[in-house]
């Protein structure tokens, strides 16, 4: 039976911002359909609206012509409307099974039984009896999508569910997803990822600010026209002139690099050789786990190892730890921005402070100078354009974007002479993603350096003066990257070789 | 002091009596904590049920409404901690001390009467077969019938958690309150429960204490076993067995080191006091290792405020 699922006139409101704004939408089975937006377009809101999760101020949702009342995620479940959330609804600590079975009214024998066909039928291989925390995060998601194809639902929410899955584990959902289609499944796709709702999606709704801007077939898109109304503005299409000048000064120069690690989830370095010149944006490609963890460290001065040369500015600094680094004008900004590079718990001006390098005078005989502190950041945030100007603001509640740009401006107001970034734009929306390009662009035309390890191979292509590929630990030859391919790296990457 | 067979058997039979309130406290909290709520109030829940189970005793002259009524009185006490940390979102860690500070005040003042009163004798069962069987005789019988639910209640308590449905829903509580609210369950109703429950079990602890170990009201007579109670089911990493186990070296340590003082051995007292704390740890510790069953058994949640998004 065909499903029509239609919103109406929805609208939530919270403190300070519209959330959603109107929306009207209208969806039928038989295609997957594609809500598009930045962060904070009002996506998710409307999504857990369709879940129950939240109620709206306004508006109504109908499902083949019936007005449901969701007013928990109980009633999204007895409408057939099955939700896979970006962070995972599982428990982490109970078996995939009972995971399963918290919300079956079937007894544990039959939904076994099930839980079974519906593994052999997609191809899904998972032990039902461990506990959930031992799984990837690709199978996380099957046993949360299982979990809704147990309710035979009508409809499938999917709610960025690529953010966390490897590239093989992505086309194995896409798969999946196709044959739910087929079936007769009606598929909302959430996601910023432009490329996914090209070869993926039928239709496409865009999303800005609370409010549907675009409702069109996606065969008559482009990543471009996508862009820019996801955006609202024509986004500067950004390449970079390429400066290679053989006569630079190598400011930059590694050597004899090895790093032996017992932990099974460490990658060895083997004899890593490298150097950067003045002015110049150093590119190093490899598919995520392949030692770019690893080789950050190294290089930021978190791990120590033994009988490596760096010399930074005529320097050896291979012993220095990352403090020290920064005070010989070396910059760092790590993959993982909540973790590694800022306190969620603490205020922006105080993350602005955890970098204190000798220049600056925050500090004042053992006493916080807060009053400079504060000013500084107030600078950070307008010279970055961050979105707030709220220094007393917790860092927590910044979105993913602003933080790595309040984080790349804490970084870059020293005028470092050498910033080391990795991933630098995992997981951002592309009007941010436009924003740090340009930035990272911007350091290389002042005559500082960069070292950009990525996972992006298009990012890479943009930014980098030569490419390295790094793979199992060991690094290619160095390329220049005008006579670097798409294709050529994608070998490299798979453990190939070229000439 | 001859130490022949029956004398060992004695021994035992009084280790197991001395390890009752503990085990019925753990478990009672064991269950709350699994739902993911840190009530620090165990202390001061065990005071209360023990007063007002031999408040009720003496006026009724009842035993049974005065071990029902201790058990209510614990959900009553439990119900305020429950009100404040679930409904009202405060900390759980302020509002169980809280509750601890305010029981014991409270039934210093309840009890101001019934000091000195003389205790009621508690019926035990099997009394014949206790003299008649050497050993086994004092250990297996000739006890309270809260005695035989307290044992019986670990096991309870691991079935209901591993075998049941609600076992399972309060489990699932523990680990992700966000994810079990967005699968529809009434996290708070859940917590309520169990709040409850812990509530209940404390209160006979307590009266377990007052009517049963030794029948009377002194004020403060629970001697931070509601303490111990709480460190056991952290030590025992939330597994009911490693309660029971915990409750009887600690019972049984105690036991040992007072007739240890009795006999006068040369090791200083302060240092045999301190022997039941010291091995219940050790032992605890031990015996629960296994980083992988810790991770498993420990509820995510615990302590943290949980409110539904609206």
């Amino acid at each position: 039976m065909a499903t029509d699922l239609r919103i109406s006139n929805i609208s939530k409101i919270y403190p300070g911002c519209v959330a959603n704004d109107n929306v009207s939408l209208q969806f039928k089975s038989g295609k997957i359909y594609a809500l598009l937006g930045e962060n904070g377009a009002g996506k998710s809101t409307l999504v857990k609206i369709l879940s129950g999760v939240i109620s709206p101020d306004n508006g109504e949702v109908f499902l083949n012509e019936k007005n449901l009342k969701l007013s928990s995620p109980l009633d999204a479940k007895k409408n057939k409307i099955g939700m896979v959330f970006q962070h995972f609804n599982l428990f982490e600590t109970l078996s995939v099974f009972e995971n399963l079975s918290i919300d079956a009214t079937e007894d544990n024998k039959s939904l076994r039984v099930r839980i079974n066909e519906i593994l052999k039928k997609y191809n899904f291989s998972i032990d039902l009896d461990v506990p959930v925390l031992n799984l990837s995060a690709g199978q996380k998601q099957k046993v949360e999508i299982i979990r809704c194809l147990l309710r035979s639902p009508k409809v499938l929410i999917m709610d960025e569910p690529t953010s966390v899955l490897t590239e093989q584990e992505t086309e194995e959902l896409f798969i999946s997803l196709k044959k739910f289609c087929d079936e007769g499944i009606l598929i909302i796709y959430i996601t910023h990822k432009l490329k996914e709702v090209l070869s993926l999606c039928d239709e496409v709704a865009v999303m800005r600010k609370g409010k549907v801007v675009s409702v069109s077939q996606t065969q008559n898109e482009k990543v471009e026209t996508l862009a820019n109304k996801m955006v609202g503005q024509k986004l500067a299409k950004i390449k970079k002139k390429i400066n290679i000048s053989k006569n630079k000064d190598e400011i930059f120069k590694v050597k004899h690099l090895n790093f032996y690690s017992d932990d099974p989830f460490e990658t060895n370095l083997v004899n890593l050789n490298f150097s950067v010149k003045k002015g110049e944006c150093l590119g190093i490609a490899g598919i995520s786990g392949n030692g770019q963890n690893e080789l950050f460290q190294i290089l930021s001065g978190e791990i120590i190892t033994p009988d490596t040369s760096i010399i930074f500015r005529n320097k050896e600094i291979a012993k220095l730890n990352p403090k020290q680094r920064r005070e010989y004008l070396m910059a760092f900004s790590p993959e993982d921005r909540i973790s590694q590079a800022a306190v969620p718990e603490l205020k922006i001006y105080e993350n602005v402070a955890l970098n204190n390098f000798k220049s600056s005078n925050f500090f004042e005989k053992g006493l916080v100078n807060e009053r400079k502190i504060k000013e500084h950041s107030k600078k950070i945030l307008s010279d970055f354009s961050v979105n707030t100007d709220n220094v007393e603001l917790k860092s927590q509640f910044l979105s993913g974007g602003n933080l790595q740009k309040l984080i790349l401006g804490r970084e870059l107001i020293t005028a470092p002479e050498l910033l080391i970034c990795y991933n630098p734009t995992w997981g951002l929306d592309v009007g941010a993603i436009n924003y740090i390009h340009e930035t990272l662009i911007k350091i290389n035309n002042q005559e500082k350096s960069t070292i950009l390890i990525s996972t992006d191979t298009e990012e890479l292509l943009k930014l980098s003066d030569r490419i390295a590929v790094i793979y199992k630990g060991k690094l290619s030859k160095i390329m220049p990257s005008e006579e670097v391919t798409p294709e050529k790296l994608g070998l490299l990457m798979g453990g190939g070789s070229i000439d | 002091m001859s130490l022949d067979i029956s004398f060992i058997g004695i021994l035992i039979g009084s280790i197991m009596a001395s390890s009752v309130p503990l085990i019925l406290a753990a478990s009672g909290e064991l269950i709350t904590e699994r739902s993911g709520v840190l009530n620090l109030g165990v202390e001061g829940m065990m005071i209360i049920g023990a007063i007002s189970g031999f408040a009720l005793m003496v006026i009724t002259d009842n035993l049974f409404i005065a071990i029902v009524g201790s058990m209510f009185s614990g959900v009553i006490i439990s119900l305020i901690f429950g009100f404040l940390t679930q409904s009202l979102l405060t900390n759980h860690v302020a509002t169980g001390l809280a509750l601890t500070i305010f029981g014991i005040g409270l039934s210093a003042m309840l009890g101001k009467n019934f000091v000195g009163i003389p205790g009621k004798e508690f019926p035990i069962l099997f009394s014949s077969l206790r003299e008649s069987i050497p050993f086994f005789g004092p250990i297996l019988f000739g006890h309270s019938i809260v005695l035989y639910f307290a044992f019986a209640l670990p096991f309870l308590t691991n079935y209901f958690l591993k075998k049941t449905k609600l076992g399972l829903v309060v489990r699932a509580v523990g680990d992700s309150p966000v994810s079990a609210s967005n699968q529809g369950i009434n996290v708070i109703i859940v917590r309520y429960c169990c709040i409850l429950y812990g509530g209940a079990m404390c209160g006979l602890a307590g009266a377990y204490l007052s009517l049963i170990y030794t029948p009377q009201w002194i004020e403060n007579m629970t001697a931070g076993r509601g303490w111990i109670a709480l460190a056991l089911v952290v030590f025992a990493t939330w597994s009911p067995i490693k309660v029971l186990i915990g409750a009887l070296i600690f019972g049984g340590i105690t036991i040992l080191q007072l007739h240890m003082q009795a006999i006068g051995f040369r090791i200083p007292v302060q240092f045999l006091s301190a022997l039941p704390y010291l091995m219940t740890i050790i032992v605890l510790v031990v015996i629960s290792r296994d980083s992988r069953k810790i991770k498993l058994n420990t509820p995510t949640s615990l302590g943290r405020i949980f409110y539904k998004e609206k």
